[in-house]
């Protein structure tokens, strides 16, 4: 029997299915452990009961092989269906309509939320998440806080996953040959042609990103198994390929080593993004915020450097940073390896270049990194195979490996071999390939050599692809599958050895979607669903590792209700360190020609490979560093601009020196890129962006956001291209050329420093100081350093506003804030915060609620460098609200628990309260934003207003969820405990740098932290008296603090 | 009045008042001319394109203004605070210099009440448009209401600006046509069609002509000059509470009410100098508007730009002096940041060109007058817009920061709103009497007088009738 062929019949049978779709609890670590079970039953059950009976023997098939285990309700279903059945033969037209919920299934209650333990769909890095569903449907997507991975975060690209849960453009049934077709006709089709392919011994291979589902992997394994010679090529579209052999060359295991930066207290990050982008941002945020709590004595902050040529999230982040043109990198490393060599008394290869930073840096880099043997670590992110067998050099040395780096429980989250692609490349070139099958990839539009691969394609008989979207891959196939979204199907995974992490369905799927392995399952003759797959995997493999005792029934049950479940890592395999193998080398140093630039291509927070290219919220999220939305743009550093006599928004075109490819893009001068570099981002140009033509209004000057027939920014990777075995992702020349023509780049932000203009600052007053930060060494004599009190002048104000009860409050503590834009996506999902569109954002209308702001700031004595810092900025809730006082119709008014409230449906949009705010945070609907899909309002937090055109909004310190905490509360009979009301921002938030809670109560962590001597309010000097504080930001520096003062 | 005698008279000499009825109700009462239909079809297509714009915002949204999360106002509250300025002048000559007892007034009050009146209406537009739901614009007057009873904020200066303007503009239409009372039962008198007959005799209320007439009409005249006076000044001072009230650099400032007033009256006397000129040549009255008119406006236009250019210095001094480094700031990106241009158009105007003023050769060049009162409206526009939008572009926090350009719409709605004025001014001389007939004619007679040997007798004119000249002294006294 198969899953997928179903659709909801009426609304009632989707909500009961979704009452059944695992389990089910307010709080995931308490859940009803009949849930799981209930489901498989459901699931059977639904199958059964579908009005299109006419569907064939499929369908007899189901009932048949159901009729084993009829339960009250498969019999009352079944029933029901037959009386309607017989009434609809009785020439009465058929009655159409559906009574949502008037039979209520269990554990749904209209209004009341429902938390469900899940594992993000997004990458492969296997963040647990809780979701909640209203009334059938999942409508947030939180952290798990348990989770021994993602410890309760969730990224951008996570939170965002519940708009590409409603996309209208998702497959919903199968295609031949462009043709809709039912499951029946494809399964015989494939096994037909699978069978001719044995038969003739052709080649089968299965190509597929990183799997970190254990059954899945299982089920590649049982169907290969199945056609000799068959296999199964793995690859990464941000590959960490030349990591994972140069661990294969040193440690005899191609692993990807888990880096545990919560134990490093010196890091150094080579060209590797590892809070933005790099394997695990999540992760790996955790761990490096861990050591950067300033707490003890002396404070605990670790050291981190950060060596690369473009501005990267990590590197806006570093306490040092050194830009390093892609041409270098391998002369830095092996100078640095020499250094860490002579001090901890092992051996490197000489340098053969010079060092292209300063000797005493490098010396003083590799003194911390011995020094803190054991507890310092380096991370590079190059796929230079020469480069990253020169860093695990440094890393024995220094003492990583088995410390911050972990080999015994590795990590799955990279697989990829882009060695393996290539050769199958050749292989489908040569017309060697009988059979390939192509799921969850999109090899054509983000692999080296996709054009090749592309035409390749077409050599190949049999091209069976399963995807959740059309895309430029499943073009080229004659097979195209729906696959399931992560909320729609049962899976499991492994992302790291000994975490086993299970998703469960929250909604039944759109269409008729089915997953790897039920495909492969039925085309291997024996056909299963979800999850008894899955559970067949856990039952043979998983459970066994779990140790304890309990049977696997209870701990699959356990696993479902938890979300994951810790077992005993399998051997990994690696070896004893091979010294000889790993130091061969030193790789040179190159520079591109005269008149030439590196090209450096890489991921950015929102699209990494662009996998999530058709959804709205990450294409309007600004880039953390560039604030670009909606497209990518040509980076180059101001000098390199200056010298090419080139500005924002000029079209360049950017072509190969050698290759003939070329793409004309916008260019964007941005501050702390290697001077001789352009950066562009992957993961733009997708096919059929174009959808988003009509996104944002629609009025006479406005704009399209994408023309028909183009696509949102230009894809790169065409660029992209084998170098040693790996895809080299920097360095290729190319040369830069104006066209002439220009394209608007549509910037969240467009002042990016706090210094104010150099013509026009007062003198004494050259920075404005929203964000104070301080260096350890003066933060270590004195925590209140760079924090220094403004002068409030006497006050006017009466203290009127009573705060009885509680009254809320915010630390936000900027030492700890990456500027990763977890909280914008979060807020946008909770709040209904609508997406505006390309032209809009350009005019500088988007409708954050919260949005980070990012300064530059030039660093003194050091041309071109700069230090970066993030602030997360929303309503400041103020006591004294200049807002309130200005608003005509009082639409905007302080609560009793010291919210500033804003009343949409008194407000008549004046904007005085926008225009009075100082902090700039309110959000006028300029327009009536439509959904820009028609699925997507499903997508809409039922608990919050939509807003209409005319009217004025803006952080509320999510309301709605401090009520539903105080009725909980309530329920409850106790009263509202610290941490029980959370906003959105704070609950995604991977590096735990949003605090909230009452403010009245002395004891709460919100109160502690804003009387801790970090403190601040901006703009206290306005005396508004914010209810939000931040604390300063800590560089582990030495020097005095920085920071501008007033008076 | 001192030295009355040695000047030219208010007058042409030799105006009789039978030629005065005929002069000025004969153009009323013949067909329009050509250039009158050509200004006016002019003006109603100007007025087309502000209701073209204003019906697409309606329809479409306030995102069709170039308005964006920083700058929040802009043309809109630019153009507001622009027309009610342009309507201080009216209340100004026809009230203050009443109690004054200033004669020129008299050729000019009419019109410049008209203007004044219109010039409100045309005000008024904004604040009810550039809500981003008009349609609710009723919710800013505290009525009683079924919503809880929802009441007005009364802390905030929008709702300062409804009852000051709602005040001045009730106040300037009664007095307006109270004082227009004789002059339409002249018309009526004079009217011979059924339906035109009809109309004015509705509008004079049965005017008589009695003495007790008379005597009622100028003592309540006197009683609403009383109470226009302060009008004037509360006007625009509420008006300039809109931004000194605010926490903006730029807008938080102690001097605005004066300054806001002085640049009222400054750029409502150019606006009545413009039209003055226009309608002097266009419809003839170079008899009642006489140079001499000309040139104490632009005395009275030479002083009030004198005082908005030490208002401009003034508010640059204390920027550098507050130590205020926001309002420092707020300042210098004034003078030299992007919207600097602007306030070079506005210093040029409103400051420099106004001294040309100082000679009495060009104060008597009509040509360069008019040239001058055009600059004065531009420069006063760009006052506003400079405060306005220039401020909001850069406040406190820099990631903030953004720029500004007008839309079509937003440009439309300006030229509708000139359309609208001027199509209500030309109907205004069509229809009514431009110049104050009962007023001009007792001016006639107050010179006739005076050119008269000095008999001791008393002036045989209207306003010096026993009962008005007690009413007059009685208000005018505090002056004196």
């Amino acid at each position: 029997m198969t899953h997928s062929p179903l659709r909801w019949t009426s609304l009632a049978e989707r909500d009961a299915m979704l009452a059944a779709a695992g389990a089910t609890s307010r709080d995931p670590g308490m859940a009803a452990p009949s849930a799981a079970t209930a489901h498989e039953d459901h699931a059977h059950a639904h199958d059964d009961v579908r009005t299109e009976a006419s569907s064939g023997p499929a369908a007899l098939d189901a009932l048949g092989s159901a009729a084993s285990d009829v339960s009250r309700r498969t019999f009352l279903a079944a029933a029901g269906f037959s009386l309607a059945g017989v009434l609809a033969g009785c020439g009465r037209a058929p009655t159409q309509s559906a009574v949502p919920g008037s039979t209520q299934p269990e554990e749904t209650i209209a209004g009341i939320s429902t938390w469900y333990a899940t594992t993000c769909g997004g990458c492969a890095a296997g963040c647990g998440l809780i979701v909640r569903c209203r009334d059938g449907r999942p409508v947030k997507i939180e952290g798990l806080p348990a989770h021994p991975i993602s410890h309760g975060g969730v990224c951008a690209v996570g939170q965002a996953q519940l708009l590409s849960l409603y996309d209208s453009r998702r497959l919903r049934r199968p295609t031949i040959e462009g043709k809709e077709s039912a499951w029946k006709d494809v399964d015989a089709r494939v096994v037909g042609a699978l069978t001719g392919v044995r038969s003739a011994g052709g080649a089968v291979r299965v190509l597929t990103g990183t799997v970190t589902s254990p059954s899945t992997l299982a089920a590649i394994s049982g169907f290969l198994d199945a056609h000799p010679g068959g296999r199964h090529v793995v690859y990464d579209a941000l590959s960490a390929s030349a990591l994972l052999d140069a661990h294969e060359a040193a440690f005899g295991a191609r692993i990807l080593p888990r880096f545990r930066l919560e134990r490093a207290t010196v890091i150094l990050g080579l060209e590797a993004d590892f809070l933005g982008t790099w394997i695990s941002p999540v992760e790996l945020t955790h761990g490096w915020r861990a050591g950067r709590t300033l707490e003890g004595v002396p404070p605990k902050l670790s050291f981190h450097a950060q060596v690369e040529s473009a501005l990267s999230l990590t590197g806006s982040n570093a306490d040092r940073r050194f830009r390093v043109a892609p041409g270098q990198l391998g002369s830095f490393v092996a100078h640095l390896a020499a250094r860490v060599a002579a001090k901890a008394a092992t051996s490197a290869p000489a340098p053969a270049d010079p060092s292209p930073v300063p000797v005493e840096a490098l010396d003083d880099l590799a003194g911390r990194l011995v020094r803190a043997r054991g507890a310092s670590v380096v991370l590079c992110g190059s796929n230079d195979l020469d480069v990253q067998r020169l860093v695990v050099a440094v890393n024995q040395a220094i003492g990583a490996y088995g410390a911050t780096i972990d080999l015994s429980a590795p990590s799955f989250q990279r697989a990829g071999d882009d060695a393996a692609l290539a050769a199958l490349i050749d292989e489908m070139e040569a017309g060697n390939v009988a059979a390939l099958l192509v799921a969850g990839c999109n090899p054509v539009a983000d692999a080296a050599d996709g054009v090749r691969l592309a035409a390749a394609l077409a050599r190949v008989p049999t091209r069976i692809g399963l995807a959740e979207r059309a895309d430029e891959t499943t073009a080229g196939l004659s097979v195209v599958l729906p696959a399931p979204h992560a909320f729609e199907a049962w899976d499991d995974a492994e992302p790291v050895a000994g975490v086993l992490c299970v998703s469960q369905p929250l909604i039944r799927p759109f269409g008729e979607p089915r997953t790897l392995r039920e495909c492969l399952a039925a085309w291997a003759g024996k056909p299963a669903s979800d999850p008894a797959l899955v559970r067949a995997t856990f039952a043979k493999d998983v459970a066994p590792r779990a140790g304890g005792t309990t049977t696997p029934e209870r701990l699959w049950r356990q696993t479902v209700r938890e979300g994951f479940l810790a077992l005993r890592p399998r051997p990994s395999g690696a070896k004893a360190y091979d010294a000889v193998s790993v130091a061969s080398a030193s790789p040179r140093a190159t520079a591109p020609a005269a008149g030439r630039l590196a090209l450096v291509l890489g991921p950015t927070v929102g699209m990494l490979d662009g996998r999530h290219a058709q959804n709205p919220w990450l294409q309007e999220l600004p880039d953390p560093i560039t604030k670009l939305t909606w497209g990518n743009a040509a980076s180059v550093s101001p000098a390199t601009a200056g010298a090419a006599n080139l500005s924002d928004g000029d079209v360049v075109r950017v072509a190969a020196a050698e290759g003939g490819v070329f793409i004309e893009l916008p260019l964007l001068v941005q501050a702390g890129l290697a001077d001789g570099v352009v950066a562009i981002p992957l993961g733009y140009g997708r096919l059929g962006t174009d959808r988003f033509a009509g996104v944002g209004p629609a009025w006479i000057e406005a704009r399209p956001t994408v023309r028909k027939g183009e696509s949102v920014g230009r894809n790169v990777s065409g660029f992209l291209r084998l170098v040693g075995g790996a895809v080299a992702y920097a360095g290729r020349e190319v040369t830069v050329t104006r066209t002439g023509a220009r394209d608007a780049l549509s910037l969240s932000q467009t002042w990016g420093s706090q210094d104010l203009p150099k013509a026009l600052a007062p003198r004494g007053h050259e920075r404005r100081d929203a964000v104070r930060e301080t260096t350890l060494a003066a933060f270590s004599t004195d925590p209140a350093a760079g924090n220094e009190a403004p002068h409030v002048g006497a006050d006017l104000w009466s203290r009127d506003h009573a705060t009885p009860g509680a009254r809320w409050g915010m630390a936000i503590d900027l030492g700890a804030c990456t500027g990763c834009s977890a909280c914008v996506v979060a807020c946008q999902s909770e709040n209904n915060v609508p997406v505006v569109g390309k032209d809009e954002v350009r005019r500088r209308r988007d409708m954050a609620w919260l949005r980070i702001d990012r300064y530059y700031a030039d660093v003194p004595g050091s041309p071109g460098d700069v230090d970066v810092v993030h602030q997360p900025m929303l309503c400041q809730h103020c006591e004294n609200a200049p807002c309130e006082t200005v608003c005509p119709v009082l639409a905007t008014v302080h609560s009793a628990d010291g919210l500033n409230a804003q009343v949409y449906n008194r407000c008549v949009g004046t904007r005085y309260c926008a225009n009075n705010c100082p902090y700039k945070v309110r959000r006028f609907n300029w327009f009536d934003y439509a959904s820009p899909d028609s699925l997507a309002d499903l997508a809409l937090n039922p608990d919050v207003t939509v807003r209409s055109r005319g009217v004025m909004e803006k952080c509320s310190f999510c309301v709605q969820r401090l009520h539903e905490a105080r009725a909980e509360a309530k329920r409850a009979g106790r009263p509202l405990a610290d941490g029980d009301a959370r906003t959105a921002c704070q609950q995604s938030c991977p590096a735990q740098a949003i605090v909230f809670g009452d403010l009245n109560d002395p004891k709460s962590r919100v109160a502690a932290l804003l009387r801790d001597p970090r403190r601040y309010r901006v703009l206290e000097e306005l005396n508004v008296r914010p209810s939000v504080g931040y604390l300063t930001k800590v560089r582990h520096r030495d020097g005095p603090a920085k920071g501008a003062s007033h008076d | 009045m001192t030295d009355h005698a040695h000047e030219p008279p208010w007058i042409r000499p030799g105006t009789t008042l039978r030629q005065v009825t005929d002069d000025v109700c004969g153009r009323l009462e013949g067909r329009p001319g050509r250039l009158w239909w050509g200004g006016f079809l002019l003006s109603l297509g100007m007025l087309g394109i502000g209701l073209v714009s204003i019906g697409y915002l309606f329809l479409t949204g306030i995102g069709v203004w170039g308005l964006n999360r920083t700058v929040g106002w802009a043309f809109d509250i630019t153009n507001f605070v622009f027309w009610v300025g342009i309507g201080h002048a009216g209340t100004l000559i026809s009230a203050i210099l009443l109690l004054f007892r200033q004669r020129w007034r008299t050729s000019i009050n009419r019109s410049a009440e008209a203007m004044t009146i219109i010039a409100v209406m045309c005000a008024g537009i904004f604040p009810l448009i550039h809500m981003g739901r008009p349609w609710f614009a009723y919710w800013v007057f505290p009525y009683p209401n079924t919503r809880g009873s929802l009441w007005v904020n009364f802390r905030s200066p929008l709702l300062w600006d409804v009852f000051a303007i709602g005040t001045y503009f009730t106040i300037s239409a009664v007095f307006w046509f109270v004082g227009m009372i004789p002059d339409l039962a002249t018309l009526r008198d004079r009217a011979k069609t059924g339906v035109r007959k009809a109309v004015y005799r509705a509008l004079a209320l049965g005017w008589t002509g009695s003495t007790r007439s008379w005597h009622r009409h100028e003592t309540v005249c006197l009683l609403l000059a009383g109470l226009a006076t302060p009008l004037v000044l509360s006007v625009h001072s509420v008006v300039s509470f809109d931004f000194a009230t605010s926490v903006l650099p730029g807008w938080h400032a102690t001097i605005f009410p004066p300054y806001f007033v002085a640049g009222a009256v400054f750029s409502g006397f150019g606006m009545v100098l413009t039209l003055m000129l226009v309608a002097r040549k266009v419809m003839a009255l170079e008899a009642y508007i006489t140079k001499r008119h000309v040139d104490v406006m632009c005395k009275v236009l030479l002083a009030m730009g004198c005082i908005v250019a030490l208002a401009y210095a003034t508010e640059l001094y204390m920027a550098w002096y507050s130590g205020n480094p926001y309002e420092q700031f707020a300042f210098r990106n004034r003078l030299f940041g992007p919207m600097g241009w602007a306030y070079g158009v506005m210093v040029l105007c409103n400051v420099l060109v106004p001294q040309a003023l100082w000679s009495r050769r060009l104060r008597g060049n009509l040509l360069v007058v008019f040239g001058i009162s055009l600059l004065v409206n531009v420069g006063m526009w760009f006052e506003r817009f400079v405060i306005i939008a220039g401020s909001l572009m850069r406040d406190f926090l820099p990631s903030s920061w953004a720029d500004y350009a007008p839309t079509l719409a937003e440009i439309g709605t300006l030229i509708g709103s000139f359309g609208l004025f001027f199509t209500l001014f030309l109907l205004f001389c069509r229809f009514v009497p431009a110049i104050a007939m009962s007023e001009v004619k007792a001016t006639i007679a107050h010179e006739a007088h005076e050119a008269a040997p000095a008999d001791g007798s008393p002036p045989p004119n209207a306003a010096d009738r026993p009962g008005a000249r007690a009413a007059e002294d009685a208000l005018a006294g505090g002056a004196r």
